[in-house]
């Protein structure tokens, strides 16, 4: 007998709701909205405003300029650019955090090692307890060409001193790479929660039936890792988009603006530029791009929400 | 009885002249202020640690307490600004750059000092605005009204490490771009031994703006903008001319250079690794307590084929215009004790900067601290308070400098195209955000102060 | 298959364990063995592996910064945020699981928006109403701002989490005659702990290390939280590395500690729809 919710019935279908019965959610869900509502719902309409303003902090009131930001935004190459650079973030990193997270669970998953489990298990945490600024900074430190650690290290397998942070490539590279190190833990723990799912019963019925990993994985261990790996599809592509602190203490968006992203420049232009109108067009449009984007995802991966 | 009373309020008002000749002191200047707390701007740098060490004796002769907030420069402007446009009142002694003034006195955030030396109550008489130097007063000057006192005060100087020089058969610095390049820098590269002659600082940002851009500029006679015809002229053959030899120092310099910021550059020069920098005066305190020791050597700037011209930066304390008379007037009385000449000494002893000349020139002082020599002779001879231009749209502009600079210097687009592309750039931003309405020449305000 | 198989990928997967583990691990170690070297000694190349330790960065971080007493403003906040996202987010995942209403997978799509909004988005209308408020330098306005994050993530997490609670238990508790209230919070509730568990360490995590909020509506340097101390060192002229690691490995310790002691809880409660 099954316990799952969608086999049963919900025991509020049994009669016609009455108006209470039908208000008891929102008794629950309630607070909450009205929380969120106080504190989102006011900036996000300024922000509407303030696109369709011509604002430059210090340089005069500001004045009903129309669509003219979003235009500036459309026609400037600085934030298509930094967007195009977000995007191609989202896509090189995620299909590695993903690969590598998948190939971490699945050596967390079997019986062998314990001690190197266990302790693997506990560390995974650990990339994204520490403070992002943190990690930047010490990624100016670790991979300066001269005096880093990371070219040391290479030197020893014969590697000779790159350049890291000083040419658009290599610095772009250097900010995958930190990414990467930065959410792939996080993306085994989602991972290998999802698999912690697969009932033990048809686990070992598999692992009877054949010892070849990839049949086992296709077919048994993967169905039940779906709404997981969207999760944390949605979960990463959120995260990279926001990540601002590292990629900032990492170089500030340089050499040039090789490691700029969608959010920094959007800062630049806030707080450097004083461009309040024209960031707030380019806010909006990210959150726009961001609301797309997770449509998507749940549309086409999550099954769960029926 | 109508003489009689008319000859007592004479005597009267006698007396009350006779009374305020006395001498001026801090402590019945502040007395009405006695309680009021102040809260001032600062930045992590040696300048304002003294600042805050030497500021309880303030607090105990007036009684007034001072809270000091200290940001990173890269976020200064973006605090203060914010503060100004929010009316929040966070802040009361406002620490204003050289591009900052036009910023905060045209849309009125800042008082003109004038409205406080005149108050005999709050003016000390011993202030002596003449001390400062003339191209300091000139920088923070904006519509013939001074409106701040300058404080933490650089110039830009030639870092170089004797020993290596000597190594090359060099006894002392390169006097001109031209000998440092052609001269010096051949026989001090080494690249096999990760040893390089010259490292400049050029990071995005102000860095790349004020000391990788403008330092190349103006010794070939190149300029920002043109006041008189009011266009820029970041493109013209002078500058041009300048920014094509950064580009050939370039392969003298290690890799890596155009993202290395102040502290790496000055991490290099300490550790052996590059004979020259030119870089801010206020690193002074640091490199003399490196490993250097002895090595260390100060000088002026290089001279370029027209003229020598170091990198002007510095700051100042301005009084917000938001706050009450009250706080106005306690944060008044502590910028103007801060950089009084009584001040200078012990600011200077405890690794500060100052543009006194009383204390800059004391050959006692001077001795002491081997910055200050070269510091004076930039100050008085061969820089320009416009170094870089003062506008109210300067973040934006700045940003645009920084950006085509960096990719000229990557090697991304060849220097005129490059130089082409910035002036576009600056020339439309300039129209669309009016800010030629917003500019300011402190090179005309010069002439008040000498 | 082959013997040979077997003991291959045991090999593969016990290096792969190690590398991961080390890769983990290094820049963690590097942090803090920076922070107890001198800034000679840190720079120097080759690299000194062995060294003689110092506390020098720590006691001038201490001195120099208002480090300390930071951290005990990240402390009051981290927990106040958390604690007020769990409350408001706990029944609202409850609503969201066991009822089916009009309008529920909206309400769900909104939390999810909510989380998605970038802080540099709303950072000036943030800080306007805070400065009209004067709330500028109060930690009750991190403690809000922070909500927008934290309760999308802890609906999130304990959506599923209420799912699994079978119904079986709250149905036979209904005719017992207990309301609806009391089922969520002596039935449904106790269950989920492993969800609340991770939900906590999750949104802590994000609440402690967030800068750039805290560092423009509390810039004060007696209000700021724990991170915004590590930014200020990138203004200086010259950065103190020792010290800066000595500041980080401080404010890094306690979530790392934290994620640490509730590491068996990620793993149970971190299943996010995976119960069909």
């Amino acid at each position: 007998m099954s316990d799952r919710v969608q086999d049963r019935a919900p025991p509020m279908a049994v009669a016609p709701p009455s108006w209470r019965e039908k208000m008891e959610p929102w008794f629950f869900i309630l607070p909450s909205v009205i929380l969120l509502l106080a504190i989102g719902l006011y900036p996000v309409i300024y922000t509407l405003v303030a696109s369709l303003q011509s604002w430059v902090m210090g340089m005069g009131p500001p004045s009903f300029g129309g669509l003219q930001n979003y235009a500036h935004a459309f026609t400037s190459s600085d934030f298509g650019h930094s967007v195009l650079r977000t995007l191609v973030l989202i896509v090189i990193t995620l299909p590695i955090e993903l690969a590598l997270g998948m190939m971490i669970a699945l050596a967390l998953d079997s019986q062998n090692f314990l001690v190197l489990r266990r302790l693997l298990q506990i560390c995974l945490v650990i990339p994204i307890a520490i403070t992002p600024s943190v990690v930047g900074l010490l990624t100016q430190l670790m991979f300066n060409q001269q005096l880093g650690i990371i070219n040391h290290l290479l030197g020893y397998i014969g590697i000779p001193a790159l350049d890291w942070l000083g040419r658009p490539l290599s610095a772009y590279t250097t900010v995958l790479i930190v990414q990467i190190w930065e959410w792939t833990p996080f993306v085994a723990l989602v991972l290998s929660a999802a698999l912690s799912t697969v009932p033990q019963d048809i686990d070992e019925a598999a692992v009877l039936e054949t010892e070849r990993w990839w049949p086992r994985f296709r077919s048994i261990q993967l169905p039940f890792m779906w709404p997981g790996i969207t999760a944390a599809l949605v979960f990463q592509t959120a995260f990279t988009i926001k990540e601002f602190d590292m990629i900032y203490t990492i170089e500030k968006g340089g050499p040039g603006t090789a490691t700029e992203t969608a959010v920094m420049q959007i800062e630049r232009m806030a707080f450097r530029g004083f461009d309040v109108g024209l960031a707030a067009a380019e806010s909006i449009l990210m959150l726009v791009l961001s609301i797309l984007l997770a449509r998507i995802y749940i549309r086409v991966f999550y099954r769960e929400m029926d | 009885m109508k003489s009689w009373s008319l000859g007592l309020a004479t005597v009267a008002a006698l007396y009350a002249g006779v009374g305020h000749a006395h001498a001026w002191s801090l402590k019945e200047a502040s007395a009405p202020y006695k309680g009021t707390t102040i809260t001032v701007v600062g930045l992590d740098r040696p300048s304002y640690k003294i600042a805050q060490q030497l500021t309880p004796e303030f607090e105990k002769e007036t009684g007034i307490h001072v809270h000091w907030n200290i940001f990173p420069y890269e976020d200064t402007l973006k605090e203060e600004t914010l503060n100004f446009i929010s009316n929040s009142q966070q802040f009361d002694a406002i620490l204003s750059d050289v591009v900052w003034p036009v910023n905060f006195a045209d849309p009125g955030w800042v008082l003109p000092l004038s409205k406080f030396t005149s108050d005999d109550k709050l003016a000390d008489p011993d202030l002596d605005l003449k001390d400062f130097f003339p191209v300091w007063l000139a920088s923070f000057t904006v519509d013939n009204k001074l409106y701040g006192l300058p404080f933490d005060s650089y110039a830009g100087l030639l870092y170089y490490n004797k020993s290596m020089l000597k190594a090359a058969g060099f006894d002392k610095p390169p006097a001109s771009w031209d000998e440092l390049e052609n001269t010096y820098l051949p026989k001090l590269s080494d690249k096999s031994k990760g040893v390089w002659g010259y490292a400049l600082q050029s990071a995005r940002g102000e860095t790349q703006t004020a000391d990788a851009f403008a330092r190349f500029l103006w010794p070939w006679g190149g300029r920002f903008i043109d006041y008189d015809n009011k266009t820029i002229s970041v493109n013209a053959p002078n500058s041009v001319a300048g920014i094509t030899f950064r580009q050939s120092l370039l392969k003298y310099m290690p890799d890596g250079i155009v993202s290395d910021d102040h502290s790496q550059v000055v991490q290099l020069f300490a550790q052996k690794k590059v004979a020259m920098i030119t870089e801010w005066s206020a690193f002074y305190p640091t490199l003399a307590a490196s490993n250097l020791g002895d090595d260390l050597g100060i000088a002026p700037e290089p001279k370029g084929p027209k003229g020598g011209y170091s990198a002007f930066g510095g700051f100042a304390y301005m009084v917000s215009s938001q706050i009450n008379k009250k706080h106005q007037d306690a944060t008044y009385l502590f910028i103007q004790w801060l950089t009084s000449k009584a001040m200078a000494k012990p600011l200077i002893e405890g690794g500060a900067v100052v543009a006194r000349q009383s204390a800059d020139e004391d050959s006692s002082v001077q001795a002491k601290f081997p910055n200050l020599a070269p510091m004076v002779d930039t100050w008085e001879h061969s820089t320009v308070p416009d170094w870089r231009p003062q506008l109210g749209c300067y973040p934006r502009f700045s940003d645009i400098v920084s950006d085509w600079g960096s990719r000229i210097e990557l090697g991304q687009v060849a220097v005129q195209a490059g130089l082409d592309s910035m002036e576009k750039d600056l020339t439309g931003y300039m129209k669309s955000s009016n800010c030629w309405g917003k500019i300011n020449n402190p090179e005309a305000a010069m002439a008040q102060y000498k | 298959m082959s013997d040979l198989r077997a003991p291959l990928l045991r090999l593969l997967q016990a290096v792969g364990l190690v590398v991961t583990l080390l890769l983990i691990l290094f820049p963690l170690y590097w942090m803090v063995t920076a922070s107890l070297k001198t800034e000679n000694d840190l720079f120097s190349m080759p690299p000194k592996w062995f060294f003689a330790p110092t506390l020098a960065a720590y006691a001038d971080a201490i001195e120099n910064t208002e480090v300390l007493g930071n951290l005990l403003n990240s402390v009051l906040v981290t927990v106040s945020a958390v604690a007020l996202g769990l409350l408001v987010g706990a029944p609202a995942a409850y609503g969201i699981a066991r009822y089916r209403f009009r309008g529920r997978r909206d309400v769900w799509f909104w939390y999810v928006t909510n989380w998605m909004l970038v802080p540099v988005v709303v950072l000036i209308p943030f800080y306007l109403t805070a400065s009209w408020l004067g709330l500028i330098n109060n930690p009750v306005v991190l403690i809000l701002v922070y909500q927008v994050f934290i309760v999308p993530l802890v609906v999130w997490l304990l959506v599923d989490q209420f799912s699994a609670v079978p119904v079986a238990l709250e149905e036979a508790a209904q005719l017992d005659g207990l309301s609806r209230v009391k089922i969520f919070l002596k039935i449904s509730l106790p269950l989920v702990k492993p969800g609340i568990a991770v939900a906590a360490i999750l949104s802590g995590i994000f609440a402690w290390n967030d800068m750039l909020y805290a560092f423009i509506l509390t810039p004060s340097p007696d209000a700021r939280t724990a991170p915004t101390v590590v930014l200020n060192y990138l203004g200086g002229y010259v950065i103190p590395w020792p010290q800066v690691m000595a500041t980080s490995t401080m404010v890094c310790a306690p979530v790392i500690i934290g994620g640490i002691i509730v590491h068996k809880y990620i793993a149970r409660g971190l299943t996010m729809g995976a119960v069909k």
